[in-house]
Formats: structure tokens, sequence, C-alpha cells
């Protein structure tokens, strides 16, 4: 069945966006829980619950896209850029926008992409279900939708390329994400999940690139933990409060863990893309009819 | 999706004529509300082969002991009256569904 954007009806569109920047203007829109106390989400903002399904039911959106929306708000800081992002996947939503395959579009971005093309070339297996993957997402784009018998089969190779790849080899995160896009775009967690895997494996492939290790990780964690304990720095917080003890007792350290965070917030920027480019897609859409054209 | 209880999960799960797949979850658990989406979907793409049942331990602890569940979320496959099968832990969709089909199988 065709998802069609706010159902062609400007209306649906006007109250959506009316709503979210009610609770702009009111200061209680928040990442984090879709709808708690009066405070929403960009999802609760809208159906003032928390409720996934209802949002993308009422507006017209894929589910799979619906789900995966808070996330990509969640790549945007501080706050007003995520309101901007917000604001802007409302109102540069097409009314009338076919959507049904912009779920699969998106997935096949994310299977393209080339850092991960980087691990799943090294392996055969899982290689090949990568293009078997993307194969399926192209020809349910195409309109010709596969049947579940064939998804399965492609998801339990993928499962099964997976399974021979070592534990805790990088390329094994990369499958992981393989695996994860083996569903069709109706699928509810399709998308943020094969977005999540893969903003994972980006992270570890170029965390390891910069030499960052497990051992680095967890070196931090515990001078943190034991700071904690004895209310070293305890005039700084957060991040501030880290770095201020890696520079004074742990110099080296400190200097890669600058990196670190670099790559955390060019991570972080891969996300911002991705929504951006959802946005573009919606643009890009067919119109297939608008309430107001009809009558 | 059903929820099963200490006096009900006997005729709901042990007595189905399906596969069961049992859900032990609590509401304080982080990781078992984070898979149900995951667990929805599971449900409607096994809706013909199988039923999953909830079983909340807080308010079931009798159920937690007579299944030895150590942690949750705990995913479990009782065929024919019989426990075939268990998992521990957040499942990505894909391996889920890679354990239902080793477990139950699929049309």
């Amino acid at each position: 069945m065709a998802v069609i954007a706010f159902h062609g009806d400007p209306l649906v569109k006007a109250q959506a966006l009316d709503r979210l920047q009610r609770h702009v203007a009111a200061g209680s829109f928040v990442y984090f829980p879709a709808w708690e106390n009066g405070n929403a989400n960009v999802i609760g903002a809208v159906v003032e619950a928390d409720d996934t399904p209802a949002y993308a039911e009422r507006l017209g959106y894929p589910l799979a896209l619906a789900e995966t929306l808070p996330m990509l708000v969640n790549g945007f800081r501080p706050q007003p850029e995520a309101v901007r992002f917000a604001l802007a996947w409302l109102e540069r939503t097409p009314v009338g926008a076919d959507l049904t395959t912009i779920v699969s579009q998106l997935v096949l971005d994310l299977l393209a992409n080339a850092d991960l093309v980087k691990l799943t070339e090294r392996y055969p297996d899982v290689e090949q279900s990568r293009q078997a993957i993307m194969a399926l997402h192209c020809r349910a784009i195409d309109g010709e939708e596969p049947d579940r018998k064939t998804w399965k089969a492609a998801r339990l190779a993928a499962v099964a390329a997976t399974d021979a790849v070592d534990e805790a080899a990088l390329e094994r995160r990369a499958a992981q994400v393989v695996e994860a896009a083996a569903w069709p775009g109706t699928m509810r967690t399709v998308l943020r999940d094969t977005l999540n895997g893969l903003g994972t494996a980006e992270l570890h492939l170029s965390l390891s690139e910069a030499g960052w290790t497990e051992e680095n990780e967890s070196r931090v964690f515990h001078i943190r933990q034991q700071a904690e304990t004895d209310g070293y720095k305890a005039e700084l917080s957060g991040l501030d409060r880290v770095l201020a003890i890696l520079d004074a007792d742990h110099p080296a350290l400190a200097e890669q863990f600058r990196v670190r965070l670099d790559l955390m917030e060019e991570s972080s920027a891969r996300y911002r893309a991705l929504a951006w480019k959802a946005i573009e897609r919606m643009e890009q859409a067919p119109i297939a009819a608008t309430r107001l054209a009809a009558q | 999706m059903r929820n099963a209880n200490e006096q009900d999960l006997d005729e709901i799960v042990m007595n189905s004529d399906k596969p069961v797949l049992v859900d032990f979850w609590a509401p304080w658990c982080a990781p078992c509300k984070a898979l149900a989406p995951t667990l929805d979907e599971i449900a409607e793409e096994y809706a013909e082969e199988m039923e999953i049942v909830k079983v909340d331990i807080e308010t079931n602890p009798g159920l937690a002991e007579r299944f030895e569940v150590r942690g949750i979320p705990l995913l479990m496959i009782v065929k024919d009256g019989a426990e075939t099968a268990r998992t521990f832990g957040t499942l990505s969709r894909s391996r889920l569904d890679a354990f239902v089909d080793a477990h139950v199988g699929a049309e």
C-alpha cells in the first residue's frame, strides 16, 4: 500500500507543524523521552504520546522512517540545531509525496557506504550478501516487492556469512550491518538498526585507524571512576574534568583522547548527513495526490 | 502477543498446539524494552507458525524460578509442552529471526 505524506492533506501538515512549534516555543521540546510530564521529543510533540506508529499513521510517513527520526534528531547538537532539523523535516516534506520506497532508498545509501564496502570486501560471502540485499531493495524500489522467502534466504545467508567472521574483527561489525539491512523497508526497525550498525562500524574503523584501542577506552574509564571516588578535580564536570585529569597526569593519553572525541563528532556528522539526505529524498519523491488538487 | 501468569501459563504455553516463544521480561529492564519492537516484528513475521507470550517475572516470580531464569531478557521456545531452546540477552532482529527459524521453522 502506498505511503503518502500527510495523506495528501495540507491541513495535516499544518497541524503537525503547529504542535511542534508550540512545544518549541514553550521550551518543552526534548531529545528523549518521547512524552513525559508535558515534555516531548520530535514524535511526542506531534502525537502527544510515546507512540511512533501513531505518528507514522497520522502523518503518512513510513513506520521505519518515523522509528529512525528521534535517532536522527539526536545527532544535532546543541538543541537549537535539533529544533532547526525537526522543523525542516515537516516543512520540507511535500504534501502528497509518495514515500513508499524512501526506506529502501536510504538503506541502499547506507549499504553503498565506502567505509562499509572497504570492510565487507575482505570477506567474499559478506560482500556477496551485501550485494544480494542491495539487489532486493532495488527490486522493492522498482515496485517488484520480493516475497518473504526471498528475504529470509538472503537474511540467513547474511547471518551465516557473519558467523564466519572472527567475533573480535572489525569486519564482523560490517557484516552485522548487512544482516540488519536484510529486511523489507516496511519492517519497523530496518532503517534504524542499519544506521545504528553502520554508525558503530564506521566509528570503530576510524578509531582503530587512529590507534585508539579498547585498552585506552578502559584506561580512561578507570581514571574517571577513580576521580569520582577521590573527588579529584571535582570543581570541573563532564568532559572538561576528564580532559583536565588526562592533561595533568596522562598527557599522551590526553592527546589520543582528543582524537577520539573528534572522531566521535565526525560519526555524529554522518548521522546528520543521512538526516538531510532523508529530507532530500522526500523532496524528490513523486507527488501522488493532494486533497486540495482533488477538490 | 499474549501475557501469561502463574495461573494460566500451562494452558497458554505448555498446552499450545503451536510452538511458543516465551519472553521473560520485567518493567525495569531497559534491554527488555529495547527488544520489544523487534519481538513485535517477529510476531508479525511468524504469525502463522508460532505464538509469542510475555511473562513479567516481577509479578510472576514463581515462573522465573520454575524456568530457572537467571537473567533477562530471556527468550525460550516451547514445542509440544517442552522447552527446546533458549537465548539470553538482546538480539538483533536478524539474529532472533535465525534463532526462531532454526527452532521453529517457517513456511
